[in-house]
């Protein structure tokens, strides 16, 4: 039987790899020192796949469709928009994995949007870049993207009950694969509007807080506004950690490294996942 | 003013370099394409981003348009914060 054997959020923050001098060394070496930290977990979990759970940036799907979540079931291919660094390629996929929870999803009410030949924008490719690839495991990962950067944006409890899906699918899948669940944003930050730049640690470490304590009513009690205005457009982004910490049964978890770096624009906040038995 | 077609033209500017070339050669043959009135039309033609926000446009399309015209991140943010540019 297939499971879930551990799980992690963290920022893909694509700033790093375009203005890396916007932070200072320390901030910098703290960043990633935790992706490398979390790698090294990857390695002690001994995973033989993930699951990165992203979002749009308005990058990959346009007003003509704006799907609420989506899954790759076939091959991954990122990211679309190329950094410095990190230019855009085939990323090793699990097809089957990917197929199976989306058959699942579609007979217990989860309509997923599937993409059989997906592109993933940063927010999958960055922790593939520094989470996966250092790991030199080659892992496959299955891909999904959740609306959360662009509205309608995905309720968050439906990010959490979608979490809990990935999970029950996880264990009828018929394999033997250790799956590591990745949530993949920043916690405050503004995108494009007039506070980018603006940091707000309270609200970081309020997060962090909830995240570790697995706490899913405080989670949920989030509402869209008070994100807005405390976090930013681009702490929309949590509902990745409410997506893995579902996924993980929310057993709370441990703080790898936090930091606010208005230099990158961002709360960048990292921690572990437990899994519940 | 509908902020969906706006949106659909940013996001067209922003995921196509062939649509970036067509605007950046015929601006106004390129919204030609789009369901946009007059008024709509000027405010991408005049880059008037904060506007373009104001209306509900997502901000993350008003940046990337303003920076794929090799504008600066500085002006953008003294026009997103209702200064002089």
């Amino acid at each position: 039987m297939a499971r879930i054997v551990g799980g992690f959020v963290a920022p893909h923050n694509p700033v790093m790899y375009f203005n890396p001098q916007g932070a200072s060394q320390e901030e910098s070496d703290l960043c990633y020192g935790a992706y490398a930290a979390m790698a090294e977990r990857i390695k002690e979990l001994e995973a033989d796949a993930a699951i990165v759970i992203g979002c749009d940036h308005y990058i990959l799907f346009g007003t003509e469709c704006l799907p609420p979540y989506v899954i790759s079931t076939g091959e991954i291919e990122g990211p679309v928009d190329q950094l410095p660094g990190l230019k855009r390629k085939p990323l090793k996929s699990h097809a089957a994995l990917g197929e199976h929870i989306a058959r699942v999803g579609w007979e217990t009410g989860f309509d997923w949007t599937v993409g059989r030949a997906l592109n993933v924008d940063h927010s999958v490719a960055v922790p593939h870049h520094l989470m996966i690839e250092p790991t030199g495991k080659d892992i496959p990962i299955v891909a999904v993207m959740l609306a959360c950067g662009v509205d309608p944006y995905l309720p968050m409890s439906r990010a959490w009950a979608l979490g809990e899906h990935i999970a029950a699918a996880v264990e009828s899948f018929p394999g033997n694969e250790r799956i590591v669940v990745i949530g993949s944003g920043g916690i405050s930050h503004h995108v494009g509007d007039e506070r980018m730049g603006e940091v707000n640690p309270d609200f970081d470490r309020k997060v962090l807080d909830i995240v570790t304590r697995g706490d899913k009513a405080a989670m949920l009690a989030l509402t869209d506004e008070e994100i807005l205005r405390d976090g930013g457009n681009g702490a929309m982004e949590i509902r990745t950690y409410a997506c893995a910490m579902a996924a993980t049964k929310a057993a709370g978890g441990r703080t790898i490294a936090y930091a606010p770096v208005p230099g990158w624009v961002t709360g960048m906040g990292f921690a572990e996942l437990e899994v519940a038995a | 003013m509908s902020r969906n077609t706006l949106e659909k033209v940013l996001y067209d500017l922003s995921t196509s370099g062939a649509n970036k070339k067509m605007f950046a050669a015929e601006p106004e043959k390129f919204l030609g394409r789009y369901q946009l009135s007059e008024a709509e039309k000027a405010l991408v033609l005049d880059y008037r981003v904060r506007e373009l926000a104001d209306l509900g446009v997502n901000t993350m399309l008003t940046w990337g348009f303003w920076l794929q015209a090799g504008k600066s991140n500085r002006d953008y943010l003294k026009i997103m914060k209702r200064e002089e540019a």
